[in-house]
């Protein structure tokens, strides 16, 4: 080891850990059932939620992604009734500083142009994002 | 061919015959995204610089049986794309260890496009 290497081993602050490995994290995904998309739509939907969270949190919440990730990526799907239904589920979610990502449909196909479609919550403890999505039903 | 014509695409092959609920299928995909996603990172970095820069556009297409989707793995493979295949862990609908989705992209649209012209949308 080099002499600066040594140095800095000794002197950077320790990567700090937030997670424990105990506490198990999902990731959930609460679609606009009002919209009645069909299943490819959906899917599709979601697959662009799950990207925006997992980048989202790459660059604000590092260590939760890597946690996540590296214990099966667990994802839940729930529905929500309308899109203010969704949005009042954000608002709570920004309280309790979950990380969120909205994804707004372009309109190419299925249904008018930018309608709120899924809501992402997450990477996160499980006990604190039961506490908003838990009473929702699965999709 | 400019990259307003050209949007690299995600495709998510998704196996009709598992009849998976909804929300299944969404996870499903999901985990084909991040997986996908995070594989094109460090061997198509541009690729997927420009497709977080466009619409990121995904579709979503159905293929018959596991077989097929092998066959279309096969063809993912030679053609050097991205890919995940995303095996359930068996906790819910079906068997643990089952394929369910083959994940592929970002790729340009055109390459993805002649790849699986005989595919149906999933509906």
């Amino acid at each position: 080891m080099g002499f600066r290497s040594f140095l800095h081993r000794i002197t950077a602050p320790k990567f700090e850990r937030f997670v424990s490995s105990s506490q198990p994290l999902k990731m959930v995904f609460v679609v606009n059932h009002e919209l009645k998309m069909g299943k490819g739509k959906v899917a599709a939907q979601v697959g662009h939620a799950a990207v925006q969270a997992t980048l989202k949190s790459g660059e604000l919440r590092p260590e939760l992604l890597d946690a996540w990730l590296s214990t099966g990526q667990k994802k839940i799907c729930v529905k929500a009734e309308d899109a203010n239904h969704i949005e009042s589920i954000e608002r709570e979610a920004n309280q309790h500083q979950i990380l969120t990502s909205k994804v707004y449909d372009a309109g190419h196909t299925q249904i008018p142009s930018g309608s709120l479609t899924v809501l992402a919550l997450g990477p996160d403890e499980e006990e604190k994002l039961d506490n908003l999505t838990g009473k929702l039903k699965l999709l | 061919m400019s990259a307003l014509s050209d949007p690299p695409t995600m495709a998510f092959l998704c196996r009709v015959d598992l009849q998976l609920s909804t929300g299944k299928l969404a996870v499903q995909c999901a985990h084909a995204a991040v997986e996908s996603l995070q594989r094109a990172k460090k061997t198509h970095s541009r690729m997927v610089q420009r497709w977080n820069e466009s619409a990121s556009r995904k579709v979503c297409l159905a293929v018959e049986d596991e077989a097929e989707l092998e066959h279309f793995l096969q063809l993912v493979q030679e053609a050097s794309l991205p890919f995940a295949v995303v095996q359930d862990a068996g906790l819910t609908e079906v068997a643990p260890g089952t394929v369910t989705v083959l994940g592929v992209g970002p790729g340009p649209r055109h390459t993805m496009d002649s790849l699986f012209r005989n595919l149906q949308a999933y509906e």
